[in-house]
């Protein structure tokens, strides 16, 4: 079967700073797949080339067997990216964002209007959609950064620390839409977290990385006992040798 | 796309500098010069008092007062000290001393003298008037004695031609043809009409490329970009878009600006240089509607490489106010050639400058404004197409930052005057 996600010996040379050295792996359609590691680790600079934001400098990543290189627009059509740290157009309200993200990617005013009351559905935001999106708190835009991801219903999300800088209700708001969704729709989805407890109940499956390596792979249920560990934190930190 | 030019003209910043800046300034322009002309005309027309001290007495004290009379002026006689007598007088009043001996003097052939204190308060304009009124009529006066005294030593011979034995006959060639016409008339008036084209054109650039560099800085600072380049749109597709919104403003600024432009110059200069007897369209080098067309059509070439240049260059930059003050570099090359254009003549030039000036966009639109009245197109032609040229390859070159990822990572630096990736 193809991997909706399949990275091959990826090395990213920021100038002669190594990012990403030697990246081997492979994501399964509708699996929900936690790239986890530290500040630094890699994360961002993977999920960016499998967006078609950066390019490789030597290896390659297919997207549902498509080569980001070769095809980068043919890619594009099947994935939804949320960066690390995203905002919308600060002149308009929510509803008028999600409206005008939407329409890039549908054509008829019945998709785009399907997307939207998708959007809607996602956000939780309610009224407060009408306003202008400067006005939102971070919480918020973060979940309008969400919906906008995930109403256009792709192939592949990747959400890069969807939940990072949030307090629990808003955390645990987003966590649970991503679980959700996933299980609805058959999404794949691919994220990054340095929060290892959040993917621990979130992820059907997780690598390590460390210092653009990849140093371990399973479900957490299999890392944790592999390395006789309570916890996700508690594997990663037997993993890298410290603990 | 038109989110872009919708999400401009929202813009009031855009609105009104790029479009109603450039389409009120000459009418505003005109209105001021017509009405300062105005006050001015009434000045140089209307009754004014002049303030005399006759310490002569004699007849041609006497004569002056009526010469003063028949131009207008009510003749008020005073006494005292001239110069303390004038201090005492409002803003642009004039006094005139007629020391003692005048009339003798005169009629003795020698030369008499006379006082004109005129005190000045705001050195207006009107002031500054009334003070040649006054003289003006010191002068017919003189003209009148010398007059007088030359038909009283040769009766047989015209003042006139004792006065003046050589009279010159001024003929300006201009393109093949004889005009009788004093170049000075014909570089006053044309100075006159040519300055104030460039100016504005100069502003609309300046805009123009403040808009494009800005456009890519501004998704990055909104932290739009990044999802941007993810959307299923090819990256030409944004760049255009881009281009197109920067353009359509660009578009409107120029149309703005040379409508207003013309309206200016056929309706306020037309009569300010009917005004000192000349019409330049009757020698065949008053503006054409013609070289209105060329000038739009080098304004918006110089719009297009200018839009070109900024947004390549601002895609590189990290924010806005990088970008900003990449503009601020920018406008180097684009008050260069004004400053060479307005103040110089292009062939005067060396020619290393002179080629300097070519390689540079800008410069065709201030020559298409001189061609206005030169008729001088070749240049501006070759001009057109180099433009294009430079829009091509300087687009080539967008569309590059535009499919790498430089686009994101690129930090442009000026102090450092360098790129890091
Ligand atoms: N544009 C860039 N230029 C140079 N180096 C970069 C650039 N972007 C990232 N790096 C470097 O590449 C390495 C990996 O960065 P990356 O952003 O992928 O880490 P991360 O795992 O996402 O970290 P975080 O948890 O802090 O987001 C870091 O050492 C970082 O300094
Ligand atoms: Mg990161």
């Amino acid at each position: 079967m193809e991997y909706v996600v399949r990275l091959k010996d990826l090395v990213k040379d920021y100038g002669g700073r190594k990012a990403l050295d030697g990246i081997t792996m492979q994501i399964e359609e509708g699996e929900i797949f936690g790239l986890i590691g530290p500040n630094g680790a890699g994360k961002t600079t993977t999920l960016r080339i499998i967006s078609t934001i950066i390019k490789p400098t030597a290896g390659q990543a297919l997207v549902c067997g498509i080569d980001v290189l070769k095809a980068p627009n043919e890619v594009r059509k099947l994935i939804s990216y949320l960066p690390d740290e995203a905002g919308a157009y600060p002149n308009l309200s929510g509803e008028e964002y999600l409206k005008l993200m939407a329409s890039f990617y549908f054509e008829s005013g019945k998709g785009i209007g399907e997307a939207l009351e998708e959007g809607r559905k996602i956000s939780g935001l309610g009224e407060r959609l009408k306003e202008k999106s400067s006005t939102y708190s971070r919480g918020m835009k973060r979940r309008l950064q969400l919906a906008r991801t995930l109403m256009v219903k792709p192939k592949l999300a990747i959400l890069d620390e969807p939940t990072s800088g949030l307090d629990v209700t808003h955390a645990y708001h987003l966590r649970n839409v991503i679980r959700e969704y996933a299980r609805t729709h058959s999404t794949t989805i691919l994220l990054s977290s340095h929060n290892m407890l959040e993917v621990e109940h979130l992820c059907d499956r997780v690598s390590f990385i460390n210092e653009g390596k990849l140093v371990e792979s399973g479900s957490p249920q299999e890392l944790k006992s592999r390395y006789g560990a309570r916890n996700l934190e508690e594997a990663f930190m037997k993993v890298v040798g410290v603990a | 796309m038109a989110k872009e030019v919708k999400d401009l003209l929202r813009d009031p910043k855009i609105l009104v500098g790029m479009i109603l800046f450039p389409a009120l300034i000459y009418p505003l322009m005109g209105a001021a010069m017509s009405i300062s002309t105005g006050s001015v005309i009434e000045t140089a027309s209307a009754n004014m008092t002049i303030y005399m001290i006759d310490d002569d007495g004699g007849p041609l004290a006497s004569t002056l007062k009526e010469f003063f009379r028949g131009g207008n002026f009510t003749v008020e006689a005073v006494e005292g000290d001239p110069a303390s007598m004038a201090a005492s007088l409002h803003g642009g009043d004039v006094l005139i001393h007629v020391p003692s001996g005048f009339s003798e003097n005169i009629t003795a052939y020698r030369r008499a003298d006379i006082g004109i204190f005129v005190n000045f308060k705001e050195f207006s304009i009107v002031e500054f008037i009334k003070a040649g009124r006054a003289e003006g009529i010191v002068r017919i006066f003189e003209g009148a004695i010398t007059n007088a005294l030359i038909s009283n030593a040769f009766p047989n011979a015209k003042a006139e031609d004792i006065l003046n034995p050589v009279k010159i006959d001024y003929n300006s060639v201009i393109r093949g043809e004889a005009q009788p016409i004093n170049p000075e008339v014909l570089q006053n008036t044309m100075r006159l009409q040519g300055a104030m084209g460039p100016i504005v054109i100069l502003l609309v650039l300046i805009l123009a490329m403040q808009v494009a560099a800005t456009s890519i800085a501004v998704e990055k600072e909104a932290k739009t970009l990044e999802t941007l380049l993810t959307i299923p749109v090819s990256r030409l597709s944004i760049l255009f878009s881009k281009l197109i919104g920067s353009f359509t403003i660009a578009f409107l600024a120029s149309v703005a600006t040379v409508l207003s432009f013309s309206y200016y110059f056929t309706t306020v200069l037309g009569t300010a240089a009917v005004d000192q007897g000349l019409d330049l369209s009757v020698l065949g080098i008053g503006p054409s509607s013609t070289g209105f067309i060329v000038l739009g059509a080098t304004l918006f070439g110089a719009l297009l490489s200018a839009l070109a240049l900024a947004l390549t260059l601002g895609t590189l930059a990290q924010d806005v106010r990088g970008a900003q003050s990449l503009v601020g570099v920018l406008m180097v090359p684009v008050i260069m050639p004004m400053f060479f254009i307005m103040f110089g003549d292009m062939s005067s030039l060396p020619a290393a400058l002179q080629t300097a000036l070519y390689l540079i966009p800008f410069t065709y639109p201030m020559l298409a404004s001189q061609a206005l009245f030169t008729g001088n197109y070749g240049t501006v032609f070759v001009g057109l197409a180099y433009m294009a040229a430079f829009t091509f390859v300087t687009l080539y070159l967008a569309a590059k930052v535009f499919s790498s990822e430089r686009i994101m990572t690129a930090r442009l630096s000026f102090r450092l005057g360098r790129i890091k990736r």
